[in-house]
């Protein structure tokens, strides 16, 4: 199969074409209230404070969702109080951006009459950048242009039955086509990692795996609590899930059953293509920001439901750059909130529909939204603040 | 009445998982490799809760996807509700870890 694209000139493909403000602050803000076509990260940190290795994570992140193929070009202001350290100055950033071939202009307040003037700058760069993108036109590529992230969440126990089993096939089929698949979600395999590194395309990637669920139960146990105090959350428990191990064995249905050819860390690019284990937390307002920022061109948030039906999802993209479906199979989540999701796939539990009809279904509809239709989140102006993963204490 | 149908995820398992509400005394029925495994249940078993296909002592392993999903924290019987209340997570215990307090 094949899909829509925007073709760039390193050879990537995009979704959606983009002009992309960072890091956060009023000048992004301003130049994107004003300019159509763009779009920034919001987020309350900015670095300042961090350690090295946070903020090494944090420049990681702003490079990685401006390098993301659904972005034709780049501004970098220099206006952040993190700015001053090495890792986040903007002249790092906006090289590291520019050595995937796109224009990437930069904006001092300190050389550009302050505040005021770096804004009225960027608003007119902005305008001039989103307009020669819009001479862009999508070309029919192939599916190994696909970059999917994907993560489950308010899970119940229709995720593990009809729903992560319909993501995964659509990894399996995504794979197969030669693209590229992240799943992560390190507390989430606690349970369920020897099962995933028997999937692994060596012995090392094994070794990370396990290594990576160890510091992760060490650190869990190092607080002295009950883990089922805090994971699995009530939402999951009121949908049936049990226990921590229950929740990851459905948890890793989502992968499907091709082999992992890697551990990355957070907003961390694979080197090649296939599927890959990143080391990330759950958050739906941290993961989705470093599975674009990774390379993501489309993004999933399979929903169960069971333990919060009624409500009314409406909640708009934490992606920045990458379109974000919602998909589900729990019925009564559906019937709740069928504005807001994308896919259903609670036809395999009533039995209307095998996991493969419903797979396939669901890879139709990544390739239209892929190809230009927008994800139900897509049509909300709403932003989604992102909680960037970082680990170390600040000071 | 016709059965309410509950799903087994792997043939070694000893939960199932209800898609439909159970009533206690509901017959269930269990699609297993081309046959069909009936049981009765003998309380309520929500939409997505899981129901045991055989007596559990306490202590032993609870399976679903062929894999432990955690321990019965109390005997078990047959068409019973298996949740937080008789199964227990073993991984990633702090409360274990530190000996003892629970």
């Amino acid at each position: 199969m094949s899909f829509l694209g925007y073709v760039r000139s390193d050879g990537s493909v995009g979704t959606r074409n983009y002009v992309l403000v960072i890091p956060q602050g009023i000048i992004a803000k301003s130049i994107c209230d004003f300019v159509a076509g763009t779009k920034s990260i919001l987020t309350v940190d900015h670095g300042s404070g961090r350690t090295a290795n946070d903020r090494e994570q944090i420049a990681r992140l702003l490079i990685g969702l401006g390098r993301n193929p659904n972005v034709a070009s780049v501004i970098v202001h220099a206006a952040s109080p993190g700015v001053g350290y090495p890792e986040l100055r903007a002249e790092r950033l906006a090289d590291e951006i520019a050595a995937s071939g796109k224009r990437v202009e930069v904006l001092d307040p300190a050389k550009d009459s302050g505040t005021y003037g770096a804004i009225v700058r960027g608003i007119q760069l902005a305008r001039m950048m989103v307009y020669e993108a819009s001479k862009l036109r999508r070309e029919r590529v192939g599916d190994e242009h696909l970059c999917l992230g994907v993560k489950c969440g308010y899970s119940d126990t229709t995720s593990g039955i009809a729903g992560n089993p319909a993501v995964g096939y659509l990894y399996d089929k995504v794979v197969a086509a030669g693209g590229t698949a992240l799943f992560g979600e390190t507390t989430e395999i606690i349970g369920a990692e020897q099962a995933l590194a028997r999937r692994a395309a060596s012995p090392e990637v094994a070794e990370a795996i396990l290594r990576a669920v160890t510091i992760q139960e060490e650190r869990a146990k190092a607080t002295g609590l009950d883990i089922r105090t805090v994971n699995p959350v009530p939402s999951n428990i009121k949908g049936g899930i049990s226990s921590l191990e229950e929740k990851s064995l459905g948890a890793i249905h989502k992968a499907g059953t091709a082999l992992i050819q890697g551990v990355l860390k957070y907003a961390e690019p694979p080197s090649r293509k296939g599927l890959y284990f990143v080391d990330n937390w759950m958050g739906h307002l941290s993961i989705f920001a470093g599975y674009a920022a990774a390379g993501a061109n489309v993004v999933l948030f399979q929903l169960g439901g069971g333990g919060v039906a009624g409500r009314t999802l409406l909640e708009g993209s934490p992606s920045v750059v990458a379109p974000f479906l919602w998909a589900t199979a729990n019925p009564k989540t559906y019937a709740a909130a069928t504005d807001s999701i994308d896919f259903y796939s609670g036809t395999v539990i009533d039995g209307s529909e095998t996991p493969e009809e419903a797979g396939e279904r669901f890879y139709r509809t990544v390739i239209d939204i892929a190809s230009g239709t927008l994800s139900r989140s897509e049509t909300l102006h709403y932003t989604e603040p992102i909680d960037m993963y970082l680990q170390e204490p600040r000071f | 009445m016709p059965a309410k149908r509950a799903l087994i995820m792997h043939r070694d398992d000893n939960v199932a998982t209800a898609v439909e509400e159970i009533q206690p005394g509901d017959e269930v029925a269990i699609p297993v490799a081309g046959t069909v495994l009936a049981l009765r249940a003998t309380e309520s078993i929500p939409f997505g809760f899981k129901i045991a296909l055989l007596d559990i002592p306490q202590g032993d392993i609870i399976r679903k996807y062929g894999e432990t999903i955690g321990k019965a924290s109390l005997a078990i019987s047959k068409g019973a509700l298996v949740h937080i209340h008789n199964l227990e997570g073993t991984r990633a215990r702090g409360d274990l870890a530190k000996g003892g307090k629970s």
